[in-house]
C-alpha cells in the first residue's frame, strides 16, 4: 500500500522517509524524555542512532540521500556539552560542508538539518520531527532516492 | 628577502639555475620533471648529476604525476639526508604543504623551488598530439604567459605563482629576456646566497603584474562555475548524466595527492555487501546501476577532500572517460573552503578544518528553534 503511494508521488499522498541521527547521549535522551511523556513523532521519522554527531561520516548522510531518504536530520548535544568533549564541534564543521556541497551540486542541502536536542528536551526533539516532516512534504520527494543510475 | 634579476633565455636559465645548485655542492639532489627516454612523456626524476639537469624540463607541458605525491613517496620513510631540490608547479606545491600538514610529507632538508606556471595541456592531447609542436607552443606560453588549448582548470587558476616556495622562480613582470629569483625563506636565501645571488631586485613590475593576471582569473574562475560550468552539472539530473560515464575505476581517487588514506572507505569491505542487499536496493528504485556506489563515491569524496583540494587536475587527466572530475572537485572545493575561509597549503601553521574548531561558529547552519505548536499534535 505504501508502495503504491510512492509511486503515485502526488503531493497528498507523498510521506517522506525521513531519518533522524541521534546521538547516544543527548538526542537519543531527548527521545527517551519524549517517550517518558507520551509525547509522539511522525511515524515516517525514522531514528538512527550513533555514538556521537561527531561519528556521523559524510557517507552515512550521503547513502540515506541517495537509497530512499527524502531528508535527514541531525540532533546531539548542545556545544559544550558533548560526552566526548568535541565530538559536536567536529559534527558543525561536518555538516556545513555536508550541505554546501549539496548546495553546490544543486541537491538542495535544506534537505539536511542540523538541531541540538538535550536529554531534557524530548519537546523539543518531537517538534523537530514534526516540523522537518512537514518541511520535507512542502519540498516533495528527493529526486536522487528514486534514480536507478546513482 | 634576496630578489635578483637574471639575463638571458629564461628556459636556460632556469636549468642553469638548478645545475648551479647541484654543482656547487648546495644541494645533494634535484627532483625535476624529466623526458622519458622515448621523448613522448615526462617524469619526475631524482637528479644526481648536475650535467643531466640540462635534459630537464623544469616546467613541463604535462603533469603526469602530480609533485606531492613524489614528495610524499620520496619522504615517506623519513626525511632526506641530503638538501635535495623539488621542483613543482605551485599546484604541487599546495598539495605538498598539505601532506606536511597531514604528516604525509616530511619536509626537513627538502628546498622547494616553484614558478610562475602557464598551465598545462590535458594528458591526453598531449599523447596524442605532436609532441614537437606542442613543446615549442609550450616554451612560446612562457614568455607570453597564454597557453592556447591548456586544460580548463588550469585556465581560471587563481593560484598560479610560486609565492609559497623557499625559491620562487618568477617570468611575471619580468622584462623579455630576463626573469627573477626571489628566496622566501632563510634557507632560500642561503641557497641564493651560496650561489652568489645578493640584493633585492625591485619587484613593483612584478607584484603589479601578478596582482592584475589575479584579479582576471579570479572573475574569470567565478564566472565560469556560475555561469558555464556550473548550470551543467547541478541538480540530480545534469549532475548523474555528468557521472554516467563513470566506470567507478577511482582512478581519479588514485592519482590525487590529497587522498593519501592506505584504505579508503569507498574501497573498504563497507560498500561490498551480500546480494540481497543489492537486491533491495533494486527493488526499491525498480533498478540498481553497477558498479553501485558512484554518485556516493564522488560525493563522498568532495566531503572527505575537498577542504584540501588544490585544483591540480590531476584527477581528470587520469579518467579514463572524461568525466570533469577535477572542475567538479574545484567548484564544490571553492565553495566549501569558503565556509572557513580556507586556502590549502597557504600556511603549514593553519589546521585543516576538519581538525580544527570554535566554540562559537557556523550558527548559520544550526536550524533555530521557536517553541511552537504549529507541527506538534502531541504538544496539544
Amino acid at each position: 500500500m505504501e508502495k503504491n503511494k510512492e509511486k503515485k508521488g502526488s503531493e497528498e499522498n507523498f510521506t517522506p522517509r525521513i531519518v533522524y541521527a541521534l546521538c547516544a547521549w543527548c538526542g537519543t535522551g531527548g527521545s527517551e524524555t519524549a517517550g517518558a511523556y507520551w509525547l509522539k513523532y511522525p511515524e515516517n521519522v525514522r531514528p538512527f542512532r550513533v555514538m556521537c554527531t561527531g561519528a556521523l561520516d559524510a557517507s552515512y548522510v550521503l547513502r540515506a540521500f541517495i537509497e530512499g531518504a527524502d531528508g535527514v536530520v541531525v540532533s546531539g548535544c548542545h556545544p559544550g556539552d558533548c560526552h566526548y568533549n568535541l565530538g559536536n564541534f567536529r559534527a558543525r564543521r561536518r555538516l556545513a560542508v555536508m550541505k554546501e556541497v549539496l548546495n553546490a551540486l544543486g541537491l538542495d542541502g535544506d534537505r539536511l538539518w542540523l538541531r541540538w536536542v538535550a536529554h531534557g528536551e524530548g519537546k523539543k526533539l518531537v517538534d523537530t520531527a514534526w516540523e522537518f516532516d512537514a518541511h520535507i512534504r512542502e519540498k516533495g520527494p528527493n529526486a536522487l532516492s528514486r534514480r536507478w543510475d546513482t | 628577502m634576496v630578489a635578483v634579476k637574471i639575463e638571458g633565455n629564461r628556459w636556460e636559465g632556469f636549468k642553469g639555475f638548478l645545475r648551479d645548485l647541484l654543482g656547487e655542492g648546495a644541494v645533494g639532489a634535484v627532483v625535476v620533471p624529466y623526458p622519458v627516454p622515448a621523448g613522448d612523456s615526462f617524469a619526475h626524476l631524482l637528479v644526481k648529476e648536475p650535467s643531466r639537469v640540462d635534459h630537464a624540463w623544469p616546467v613541463a607541458p604535462v603533469m603526469t604525476v602530480q609533485g606531492g605525491r613524489v614528495v610524499s613517496r620520496l619522504t615517506r620513510k623519513g626525511p632526506v639526508e641530503v638538501p635535495t631540490v623539488v621542483v613543482l608547479r605551485p599546484c604541487e606545491l599546495a598539495a605538498m604543504r598539505e601532506l606536511i600538514k597531514l604528516n604525509q610529507v616530511k619536509p626537513q632538508g627538502l628546498l622547494t623551488v616553484s614558478f610562475d606556471c602557464p598551465g598545462a595541456y590535458p594528458l591526453r592531447s598531449y599523447l596524442e598530439g605532436n609532441g614537437e609542436e606542442i613543446k615549442a607552443a609550450f616554451l612560446n606560453a612562457l614568455k607570453d604567459f597564454r597557453l592556447a588549448g591548456a586544460r580548463p582548470l588550469c585556465q581560471v587558476c587563481i593560484r598560479f605563482t610560486g609565492a609559497w616556495a623557499d625559491i620562487e622562480v618568477g617570468f611575471l613582470g619580468a622584462p623579455q629576456g630576463s626573469f627573477y629569483l626571489i628566496a622566501h625563506t632563510p634557507q632560500g636565501e642561503k641557497a641564493l646566497e651560496a650561489l652568489g645571488y645578493t640584493g633585492q631586485e625591485d619587484l613593483a613590475e612584478r607584484e603589479k603584474a601578478v596582482e592584475e593576471l589575479t584579479a582576471s582569473r579570479v572573475s574569470e574562475r567565478e564566472a565560469y562555475f556560475r555561469e558555464e560550468f556550473g548550470p551543467q552539472v547541478a541538480g540530480p539530473e545534469a549532475l548523474l548524466a555528468t557521472f554516467h560515464n563513470c566506470i567507478n575505476c577511482h582512478n581519479c581517487m588514485r592519482v590525487c595527492p590529497i587522498c593519501f588514506c592506505r584504505e579508503c572507505f569507498f574501497e573498504s569491505n563497507a560498500l561490498k555487501v551480500a546480494p540481497h542487499n543489492y537486491l533491495m536496493r533494486a527493488r526499491r528504485k525498480g533498478g540498481l546501476r553497477f558498479m553501485p556506489d558512484t554518485l556516493l563515491f564522488h560525493t563522498g569524496r568532495m566531503n572527505h577532500m575537498s577542504l584540501s583540494c588544490v585544483s591540480c587536475g590531476a584527477c581528470e587527466d587520469a579518467c579514463p572517460n572524461a568525466v570533469p572530475v577535477s572542475r567538479l572537485f574545484a567548484m564544490v572545493g571553492d565553495r566549501t573552503r569558503a565556509i572557513f575561509q580556507y586556502e590549502p597549503g597557504r600556511d603549514l601553521e593553519e589546521p585543516i578544518p576538519f581538525l580544527d574548531y570554535r566554540e562559537e561558529e557556523l550558527q548559520e547552519w544550526e536550524e533555530p528553534y521557536i517553541q511552537s505548536t504549529t507541527h506538534c499534535p502531541s504538544s496539544l
